[in-house]
């Protein structure tokens, strides 16, 4: 009796053994999917924190990249001001933050695996598609880890939590990553009931993907053909461009022909983690209670100078030269004017898609029924600049859905795509520039410019009965011979296409030229925001990653010869 | 043949008589007890010889009887300490004989001041005690019992009436008869397991033999807000913006004039002149900010709309050039309430004490209130002869509202509330739009800070939170045979709870919380413990022996909770607003079993011929938080006294009065940092953490589950080593007593909770594995003297002192320090081997940097950019920005140089009371403080730096700062430039000495002579006016240097802490 006493049953939560059924398999695998976003603070450790643990890549991708600046102001979230002048330290709490997330998504899906060895009541045919799904997360939390740390460690279901802690950071993990896809590839159907899901053709994707950052442009290249081919998204809708660019990142626009592989955010849990917490902060700062543009705060975000004159167009294409940073193709802005202040938009050419991803002075916001007023919406404009982000913000329409549990309105339900078709196309055309054929690749560009030259998603004036601003975008229409050239073209059309998705920075890196492109991009911000670029300079190849977080390093300890277990990155 | 005396006891202080008083023939078991107004009568055997007469609170006499048939005795009040009775939970012992390291506190101290929670009272007045709290009513404390034994759950085990508790802020003090602290091992380890930090014991009052005396205890009075004026005025404000753009242009090269130069003097508020700044008289008129001149409040009024389901907002906020104080506006006079009324009496069979109370007490923050109502039930029956049956019972009503700050309040300090609030509103703000809506900062160029006083009169107005519990025991006592005693007591708790709170939207913010959310809740718990002993006393000539035994068994609480919450009822009238009329309600409910301990224990005490004293406990605890292997626990302790006074040779050595020499060693076990599930790995679903929508729906997302917990199957108790060394004298007669103890308490085994590498899953919680050591030492001093200048003039003072050195020895192995706290970003504390819990860490200031050429000289830094190194677009700057130590010598300013700069941890603490009494006067003062502490006073870094919130409240310390005209070398330069020489570092900047010295109680008494009560019906009534917290001194510059906070290992950082105020309070005891 007495040690009976001295048993008390464990209550809301459960063990391991009442997890080996195919319901707790199943279970395990939704926790795996619902790390992509980073989770909270559980009070044990941070998931990878609201904002910079997940998917989105927003700090990691884009401001690194040159897409945007932080945005807001000097002091706040000041821990994102030395990432994106490349000053970062081995203590800052983001890099933190993102090697947490990655690394709860590993691990859970090596649970899921653990498990799934002593669940004999399941049987083979779910396990190898639950294993299939969760290899395809784990290949995902590792690209993730692969692209921003460089040199991690590799975890997986054989090892045990004691032998996790031992292993060094010392062997590249592409092959492992590779190995994960591919698994995913063979066992993944193509079609699932559930939307959310990964299939075949995300796993081959993704696996291209992969083959990209390695610079394996024959294998990837294969695996392109396929999949444009004959690829289809979950629910079997063969892969396709979303005809209305500016619907794509709206609720709207959600698991469309386009979306490879999603985030899938919702608003109906009344739980800021299950919507697309990581961008809530990015609407426009100070604008009325959600009346005129959804949004209280923050104005995080800003895209750069940089990108919103990339847009500039020339008989209809982009400035591959740079030129659209100077002279009269320069993008005219209300940078130092006041809201009330006369302004003018630019009148020059420009491709449509920039105000899809761009907010600015004078051009219907969204879907409000509102001009974007300039200053008014910025925190601080002499810091930030003019711009505000677009894509994924708040539209209107998305207001009742979002999740109204959060403090400010931008917790919205609209998936965040980490694998689109246009995304794929570019990669394509890339492979085709390097390994097979030029006007492939041309090809390729063009169908992603022709949707953007879709007139009737452009951006209407708020009367709807004129385009916003003077939208002139064509294809590329004389061959391509020029190998240069045409890979000039391809990459900058990613630059348009992708801007603000969390692409821009690692593009840069596996091109080998972010030292280049950054340095041009840091000097011409610096000249419009010196107070948040002074100074700030790219150096290859140590900035091309971020630290190992200390905090790791510490907590991983020595191995057995007393070295450290995880070795920091070179020049830091 | 027996004959008859009497005769009346009476307090000598007072001359009221004294009731209760224990009346024994020495040598006999015939006595009796006094009666209600001191009055006895006794039949005395014929060869009586010598009345021994003692009374708790009393000293004993013995008084020859002498062929006198009345004996009137004037009793000598509780001022000679150690002849107390000390009550330590299972056992009672005299003072004389205890051999531990014991304190108690009187009754009266503890309602010397009437806060909320009665552990506020022992700060100061108990040696070895530390209670770090704060100025909310209802507040809970930071309360250690020498030092910090462990990363968490420091608490000291509170038991009240036999049955542990975890707080004890539903005690009426009045209530309270007796409070005893047990700091060692030999004292403390019969409470075993759950003894490592100390128990602290009270016992409620009892009923006597006699007619039914009532007493009235009564306090009102006023708690004032203070004077708070630290923010820059308007003008300032704005000067002071102007001032910045001009540092920023200057660090940044641009010439005056220049085109660059120009743009930065842009302002929603100030005009965009660089040559000054020009106030508003609107500070928000539809979409126009910054208006000056005359407006048409008419036709503004017919646009304004503070309603954003009615359309776009339209607000009109004038400018409130004379400037708002927040700290006013937020604040009040707070009025307090205290009244017990308490019934007590009895008969030879049955004695009671029944008391009603209430406390109603206002917090200086407007909607803080503490209430408490109590009924307490306190009765003893004797059945037969020798068999008693009694219980102890209360039935409360509490209700704290409007708390800030978790951890019931005392972790307010380290987070951002509505007292930090009341310094980010910039002063031009008012509180009041033009036509009665709020204002704030949608009215840009202010950034972020929400009004308070919006937030608080729409959510916390309405908010409720309150519980009803009973509490108590029920005992019985047997007398076997002479000295054997059994007694068998099964008590408890329950409480069930229930709160509802409002979330209003607003408007006036720039941050606005856009959605109505209302939630409420209510839940219960059940704790109980079921002890039994038994007790042997004899003696045997010069020999004596105390023996106890027992078994006991106890759960720690069993209870569920649930709560539900919803959005945007139709209607937001509070009498329509439920669950059920909300949309989008969400239920959550959980569920807990508590911990059970199984427990026996034993304690031996031999004393010879009142010299010689030893004593050894042993208790054996089972818990379940552990895996069976590692189950038990035992914790054994011995401890010796001697009574050198006794001694012979000691004769000739008049003025020692009493003089005791202790010794101890034992072992005392802890487990309360250590989660109940600790052995196991768990599974878990949260919404938050493992929900997803995989069906790409936007409704509800499919439950998922993750690993939340790893177990440790072999957690065993932390156990905490104490050895002590004391002195207990009484000199002169009882005119100067000393308790000294030296002491130091090794915890081994600790549990800590080494956090995993993130690779094998950061969410999961980690195990406590028992890994970690600290070392707390220290010197507990007690001193009280007291005498007469004459008949009428009397005095006592008491000081208490106690000095701290509290160090970790060591983590994990190969962990040398784990960081806690990150605020803003910045990460103060680290908790290092070699240091302090809790210390502060960071980069060590060397002052600003004066110069370009100290720049172009220093150690290369972040944030500064010195000549070599200047480009065009970044030219040499940083003048004015704070110059790091390069305290490895490396000539580059890295994280390897950040450094320990300071302890929370109090090296000394200590109080003195003065009580001095003139005929009926009583005059008594007590003076507690706190020294050798350091406190981050991270407010800061929200009103030091421009930049850390642009256009926020500044404080006042900025005209001290750093400018190119006029120096500085403390305040950095007020510049728009945030980065690691400015306002992103932990550094020194933020660390200030938290030595303080308050008086807390000055209070002046009155005892209405007995002539003049006695002719209202009274036994004894008692007028006083009180001060409470007169003064402060202190050099620290933040509301208040008690600086908590809400766990151990982050202790001392300062954001927002309620400040404890004067306040003025009148007082009238009754006894009739």
């Amino acid at each position: 009796c007495k040690d009976e006493f001295l048993e008390v049953p464990v209550t809301g939560q459960i063990s391991e053994s009442q997890l080996t059924t195919p319901a707790g398999l199943e279970g395990l695998l939704i926790g795996v999917y619902a790390q992509l976003m980073g989770a909270p603070d559980n009070g044990g450790g941070s998931a990878g924190g609201e904002w910079n643990g997940g998917a989105t890549n927003w700090v990691w991708g884009s401001i690194r990249g040159g897409d945007a600046n932080k945005g807001s102001n000097a002091g706040d979230f000041n821990s994102i001001t030395p990432i994106e002048r490349f000053e970062v330290q081995v203590t800052n709490s983001e890099v933190q933050f993102k090697w947490e997330g990655s690394f709860e998504g590993v691990a859970r899906a090596n649970t899921l695996l653990k498990i799934m060895a002593k669940a004999d009541e399941v049987s083979e045919a779910q396990k190898t598609r639950i294993a299939a799904e969760a290899r395809f997360l784990r290949g995902h939390f590792y690209f993730e880890l692969r692209k921003n740390f460089k040199m991690v460690p590799w975890v997986d279901e054989t090892m045990t939590d004691e032998e996790a802690k031992k292993v060094p950071n010392n062997t590249d993990i592409w092959p492992k990553i590779e190995a994960d896809f591919q698994f995913a590839v063979d066992n993944l159907p193509e079609t699932h009931s559930q939307i959310g899901r990964a299939n075949k053709w995300a796993a081959m994707s993704y696996l291209a993907k992969a083959y990209m950052y390695q610079r394996k442009f024959n294998e990837a290249k294969q695996l392109f053909d396929d999949i444009i081919a004959n690829g289809t998204t979950t629910d079997g809708t063969p892969y396709g461009l979303h005809p209305d660019f500016g619907d794509l990142f709206s609720l709207g626009g959600e698991n469309s022909a386009e979306s490879v592989f999603a985030y899938q955010a919702t608003g109906g849990a009344s739980s800021t983690y299950n919507s697309l917490h990581e961008v809530a902060m990015h609407q426009p700062y100070s604008t009325a209670a959600g009346e005129t543009a959804g949004s209280d705060c923050c104005g995080f975000f800003h895209p750069s100078f940089d990108l919103a004159a990339s847009y500039r167009t020339q008989n209809g294409l982009p400035l591959l030269d740079g030129s659209y940073r100077t002279g009269t193709n320069e993008l005219v802005t209300d940078q130092g004017k006041a809201s009330d202040e006369a302004f003018t938009p630019d009148a020059g050419p420009l491709d449509p898609r920039l105000d899809h991803t761009v907010g600015r002075r004078g051009i219907p916001w969204l879907d409000w029924g509102n001009i974007h007023p300039g200053k008014a919406w910025i925190r601080d404009q002499n810091f930030a600049g003019p711009y505000t982000p677009k894509k994924y913000a708040l539209d209107k329409t998305e207001y009742g859905t979002r999740d109204a549990s959060g403090w400010t309105p931008g917790y919205q339900a609209t998936n965040f795509m980490i694998i689109r078709f246009a995304d794929v196309l570019l990669m394509a055309a890339e492979a085709e520039v390097e390994v097979g054929s030029l006007e492939k690749a041309r090809e390729y560009v063009n169908l992603v410019r022709s949707r953007a030259a879709n007139a009737s998603a452009f951006v209407k004036n708020l009367e709807g009965t004129a385009d916003a601003a003077n939208y002139v975008i064509s294809t590329y229409d004389l061959p391509w011979t020029d190998q240069t050239a045409a890979r000039n073209a391809v990459r900058f059309e990613r630059k348009l296409e992708l801007a603000l998705e969390g692409h821009r920075f690692y593009d840069l890196v596996r091109w080998g030229n972010a030292a280049e492109v950054l340095n041009a991009y840091l000097s011409y911000e610096a000249s419009k925001l010196s107070n948040q670029f002074g100074g700030a300079t790219f150096t290859a190849p140590a900035d091309e990653y971020l630290p190992i977080p200390q905090t790791e390093i510490d907590l991983q300890g020595k191995d057995d010869s007393g070295g450290n277990v995880l070795t920091q990155n070179d020049g830091y | 043949q027996g004959r008859t005396i009497s005769g009346t006891i009476i307090d000598a202080a007072d001359n009221s008589g004294v009731p209760g008083v224990n009346i024994l023939v020495k040598g006999t078991s015939t006595g009796t007890i006094t009666d209600v107004n001191g009055k006895y009568t006794l039949q005395i055997p014929a060869n009586s010889t010598t009345l021994v007469i003692s009374s708790v609170g009393y000293l004993t006499q013995e008084v020859e009887i002498n062929n006198r048939s009345t004996i009137d005795v004037a009793m000598e009040s509780d001022i000679a300490q150690l002849s107390e009775v000390v009550v330590t939970g299972y056992t009672t012992e005299d003072r004389r004989e205890v051999t531990g390291a014991v304190a108690t506190v009187k009754s009266k101290e503890l309602v010397a001041v009437p806060s909320g929670n009665v552990e506020q009272q022992l700060q100061g007045r108990v040696s070895g005690v530390t209670v770090i709290t704060n100025g909310q009513p209802g507040t809970t404390s930071v309360v250690r019992l020498r030092g910090f034994g462990a990363f968490g759950g420091n608490e000291p085990l509170y038991v009240v009436d036999g049955v542990p508790v975890g707080s004890t802020n539903f005690l009426n003090p009045d209530d309270i008869e007796t409070t005893t602290v047990l700091k060692d091992a030999p004292s403390a380890s019969i409470y075993g397991a759950r003894a490592a930090n100390g128990v602290i014991v009270y016992t409620t009052k009892k009923g006597y033999d006699g007619k039914m005396r009532v007493t009235y205890d009564g306090v009102v009075g006023v708690t004032t807000p203070g004077k708070v004026d630290n923010i820059l005025s308007p003008q300032e404000q704005a000067d002071w913006i102007w001032q910045a753009k001009r540092n920023t242009a200057r660090q940044l090269g641009y010439p005056v004039g220049s085109d660059k130069y120009n743009a930065l003097f842009v302002s929603d508020q100030f005009g965009s002149d660089p040559a000054g700044p020009v106030l508003p008289d609107y500070l928000l008129v539809g979409d126009r900010t910054g208006v000056v001149g005359e407006i048409d409040l008419n036709a503004e009024r017919a646009k304004y709309n503070n309603d954003p389901s009615r359309g776009s907002l339209y607000l009109v906020m004038p400018a409130d050039k004379s400037g708002t104080n927040w700290w006013n506006a937020l604040t009040r006079p707070a009025i307090l309430n205290r009244h017990t009324l308490g019934f007590s009496g009895g008969s030879d069979r049955s004695k009671y004490y029944v008391s009603l109370s209430m406390q109603n007490q206002d917090g200086v923050l407007i909607y803080q209130n503490f209430q408490r109502y109590v009924l307490r039930l306190n009765t003893e029956q004797t059945l037969f002869k020798g068999v008693r049956f009694g219980q102890n019972l209360q039935g409360t009503y509490l209700s704290a509202r409007g708390l800030v700050g978790s951890n019931g309040g005392r972790g307010a300090a380290g987070e951002e509330n509505n007292y930090l609030d009341a310094f980010r509103m910039p002063s031009i703000i008012p509180v009041y739009d033009a036509f009665g809506g709020y204002a704030g900062t949608q009215a840009k160029g202010f950034n972020n800070p929400r009004n308070p006083v919006g937030i608080r009169d729409r959510n916390v107005a309405n908010d409720r939170n309150f519980s009803f519990g009973a509490f108590g025991n029920f005992y019985a006592e047997a007398d076997i045979f002479k000295g054997l005693k059994i007694r068998s007591s099964f008590g408890g708790g329950l409480s069930m709870n229930y709160f509802y709170d409002y979330n209003f939207p607003t408007y006036e913010n720039s941050e606005n919380l856009g959605t109505y959310t209302y939630g409420e809740g209510a839940g219960y718990n059940a704790n109980w413990v079921f002890t039994n002993t038994a007790s042997y006393e004899r003696d045997f000539g010069a020999h004596s022996l105390n023996l106890l035994a027992g078994v006991e068994s106890l759960n720690t609480g069993i209870g569920r909770n649930m709560n539900a919450n919803g959005q945007e009822p139709f209607s937001r009238d509070p009498n329509y607003v439920s669950i059920t009329t909300t949309g989008n309600n969400t239920a959550f409910s959980s569920y807990y079993r508590g911990v059970n301990f199984f427990s026996v224990f034993g304690q031996a005490k031999y004393t010879f011929n009142d010299k010689y004293i030893l004593n050894g406990v042993l208790r054996r605890d089972g818990s379940s938080r552990f895996g069976a292997e590692n189950r038990y626990g035992i914790f054994p302790a011995v401890s010796a006294a001697w009574r050198v006074s006794s001694e012979d040779f000691m004769a000739g050595v008049p003025f020692v009065t009493d003089l005791k020499l202790r010794g101890g060693y034992g072992l005392m076990g802890n487990s309360n940092n250590v989660d109940p599930n600790n052995q196991y790995s768990l599974f878990a679903a949260t919404l938050n953490s493992s929900f997803y929508d995989i069906t790409g729906g936007n409704a509800a997302p499919t439950e998922g589950f993750y690993r939340s917990r790893i177990g440790n199957p072999a957690a065993k108790w932390e156990t905490s080593e104490t050895s002590n060394i004391g002195i207990d004298g009484s000199f002169f007669g009882g005119k100067l007593d000393v308790v000294f103890d030296l002491w130091r308490k090794d915890t081994r085994d600790l549990l800590y909770s080494l956090r995993t590498p993130s690779v094998i899953g950061p969410a999961a919680n980690d195990p406590a594995i028992n890994i970690a050591k600290m070392r707390n030492q220290g010197l507990d001093i007690e001193l009280t003297t007291r005498g007469n200048y004459s008949a009428d003039f009397n005095y006592e003072v008491k000081l208490t002192g106690s000095f701290l050195h509290n160090e970790i020895i060591a983590l994990a192995p190969g962990v040398e320090y784990f960081d806690a706290a990150t605020l803003r970003n910045i990460t103060p504390v680290r908790n290092q081997v070699g240091y302090s819990l809790s210390a502060f860490y960071g980069y060590q200031v060397l002052g600003l940097f004066q110069n370009q050429a100290e720049i172009d000289a220093a150690p290369v830094q972040d944030g500064v950019v010195r000549s070599q190194d200047a480009t065009e677009e970044n030219p040499a700057q940083g003048t004015g920005r704070f110059r790091y130590a390069d305290i490895n010598g490396d000539g580059k300013i890295t994280v390897d140089d950040r450094t320990y700069l300071g302890s929370p941890v109090p090296k000394f603490n200590g109080g003195i009371n003065l009580v001095l009494g003139y005929k009926d006067f009583e005059l008594t003062a007590f003076l507690q403080t706190f020294l050798g502490v350091k406190i981050y006073n991270f407010s800061k870094w929200y009103n030091n730096f421009y930049p850390s919130f642009t256009g926020t409240a500044y404080s006042t310390a900025v005209k001290e700062s750093f400018t190119f005209e006029n120096g500085g070398n403390t305040v950095p330069i007020f510049e728009d430039v945030s980065n690691f020489s400015t306002n992103t570092q932990s550094n020194s900047f933020y660390i200030e000495s938290g030595n303080y010295a308050r008086l807390t109680n000055l209070q002046l008494a009155y005892k209405v002579p007995n002539s003049v009560v006695g002719r209202y019906g009274f036994d004894r009534a008692r007028l006083y006016v009180q001060a409470t917290n007169l003064f402060t001194i202190t050099n620290y510059s933040g509301l208040d240097p008690g600086v908590a906070g809400a766990a151990d290992t982050q202790l001392g950082i300062d954001v927002g802490n309620p400040p404890i105020t004067r306040g003025y309070n009148i007082g009238l005891n009754l006894t009739f």
